[in-house]
């Protein structure tokens, strides 16, 4: 990232503040005592005047209040979020700093002012704006963007009943190195590719009926569906037949930009790997490749493709 | 209340992620950085943690307990550090103001090592 690019993005980002970033949006539902008890119980608060209608008529709300914490929770979007046209505010800002790189997101910051205790039956509607953006600043995860919006919150008659102010960092995240024993072992019908692996081999599934090879294993002949298979162990010989140059999102303990390629073997089936000891921008389709094997970002030995010497 | 007064409570003594789970059924965030260990080794962290507004709530608790949840008019939280599972909750709260009918109290949460997870701030009404 150049000092430029930078720059711009935060110029970009300038033109955010102070405008809309979503909604109005209501409430799925209204303030409900069963969520109330789930909140508390979940918080483990056990103030009665949130969940014992008695003793709340003779405290000074006169009835069931809401945890005054809970003010955002009740517009929250559930477990299947609303689609979303990518258009929206809140989209465009998030995959403009996304495509930049800064793709971790960690909330910061969370100050509520609450202006009435909520009750059962109040229909609160949310929208927000954003308040600023400040960055790129260093920061312990990493250079990111912070990202301050304010969140109003009125109930059905349109009063103002809270409001929050919520600041996220959008960072690069730094590349811890994955540790090897973050790898699963194989599974089953694999476990004869990953043993090829380890004595240098790449083992290719073959149908021990029809002769048909296939990668990456599984159990049934996509040809004649049989479930007898043996292995072929691969010249490591073969060609691009269709390659991609990833650049984003970063993957963690990565060089990027780098290049994955879909190889044709010359014994005919095709198999996913790593190009590598080659500009990625170089790789070509139907440029001739070799197998090597070598390690991964994580430790692990893969096949892995160079150019044809 | 006057200024200076300190109140202090450990508010959970060992977090399981249940309450992350939990949290997450009640309060709507899904985000699976909070209860999935492979999402959230993924994302470079060595476990599930909780949901900031989790720990806030419960130093939400731990103030209305303190101050009568009637009495609370603003209360702001910094998220310093993630709380992760078999730590304790530990809140503390300090009178820092006393102005006309109101007051100023700082707030703080700590593990059981005394590292510092929120701090935040409040106003409450006398």
């Amino acid at each position: 990232m150049t000092q430029t690019a930078s720059r711009t993005l935060a110029e970009r980002l300038q033109e955010f503040v102070g405008k809309p970033y979503g909604g109005p949006t209501v409430a799925r539902d209204p303030v409900n005592e069963p969520m109330i008890r789930h909140l508390t119980d979940a918080l483990g608060d056990r103030n009665p005047v949130y969940t014992d209608e008695s003793f709340a008529k003779r405290s000074v709300h006169g009835g069931i209040v809401a945890p005054a914490t809970s003010l955002q929770v009740w517009t929250m979007q559930g477990l299947v979020p609303r689609r979303s046209d990518g258009e929206d505010p809140q989209s465009r800002l998030m995959s403009m700093v996304d495509a930049e790189g800064y793709v971790g997101v960690v909330a910061t910051n969370c100050e509520q002012i609450y202006h009435r205790y909520l009750r059962p039956g109040d229909l609160l509607t949310v929208s927000s704006e954003v308040e600023s953006v400040t960055g790129p600043k260093t920061t312990g995860l990493g250079e990111g963007y912070f990202i301050t919006t304010l969140q109003t919150y009125r109930d059905q008659s349109g009063e103002v009943v809270g409001e929050m102010r919520f600041r996220i960092l959008k960072f690069k995240p730094s590349t811890p190195k994955p540790k090897k024993s973050d790898i699963p072992p194989p599974p089953r019908d694999s476990a004869f590719f990953w043993e090829g692996v380890e004595a240098g081999e790449l083992r290719i599934q073959r149908c021990s009926s029809c002769g048909t090879l296939r990668h990456p294993p599984r159990p049934l002949c996509w040809k004649c569906r049989s479930k007898e298979w043996d292995f072929i162990v691969a010249s490591g010989r073969g060609e691009v037949y269709s390659f991609v140059v990833h650049h984003r999102p970063e993957v963690p303990g990565r060089t990027h930009p780098f290049a994955v390629a879909l190889v044709s073997l010359a014994e005919g089936t095709r198999i996913v790997g790593n190009v590598i000891d080659v500009d990625p921008s170089d790789v070509r389709i139907g440029m001739g490749v070799e197998l090597v094997f070598a390690d991964n970002e994580r430790g692990r030995t893969l096949p892995q493709w160079r150019p044809a010497r | 209340m006057k200024q200076g007064d300190t109140h202090e409570k450990v508010m959970i003594e060992k977090v399981d992620r249940a309450m992350f789970v939990r949290y997450a059924g009640a309060s709507g965030d899904f985000n699976p950085i909070h209860w999935s260990e492979d999402f959230a080794k993924s994302a470079g962290y060595p476990t599930v943690f909780a949901q900031g507004m989790f720990t806030a709530g419960v130093l939400g608790t731990f103030l209305t307990d303190w101050v009568g949840e009637e009495n609370v008019r603003r209360f702001r939280t910094r998220f310093v550090g993630q709380v992760w599972p078999d730590e304790a909750i530990t809140c503390k709260a300090e009178v820092t103001s006393v102005g006309e009918g109101s007051a100023e109290v700082k707030l703080l949460v700590t593990n059981e090592k005394g590292e510092k997870k929120i701090d935040g701030d409040a106003t409450v009404i006398l």
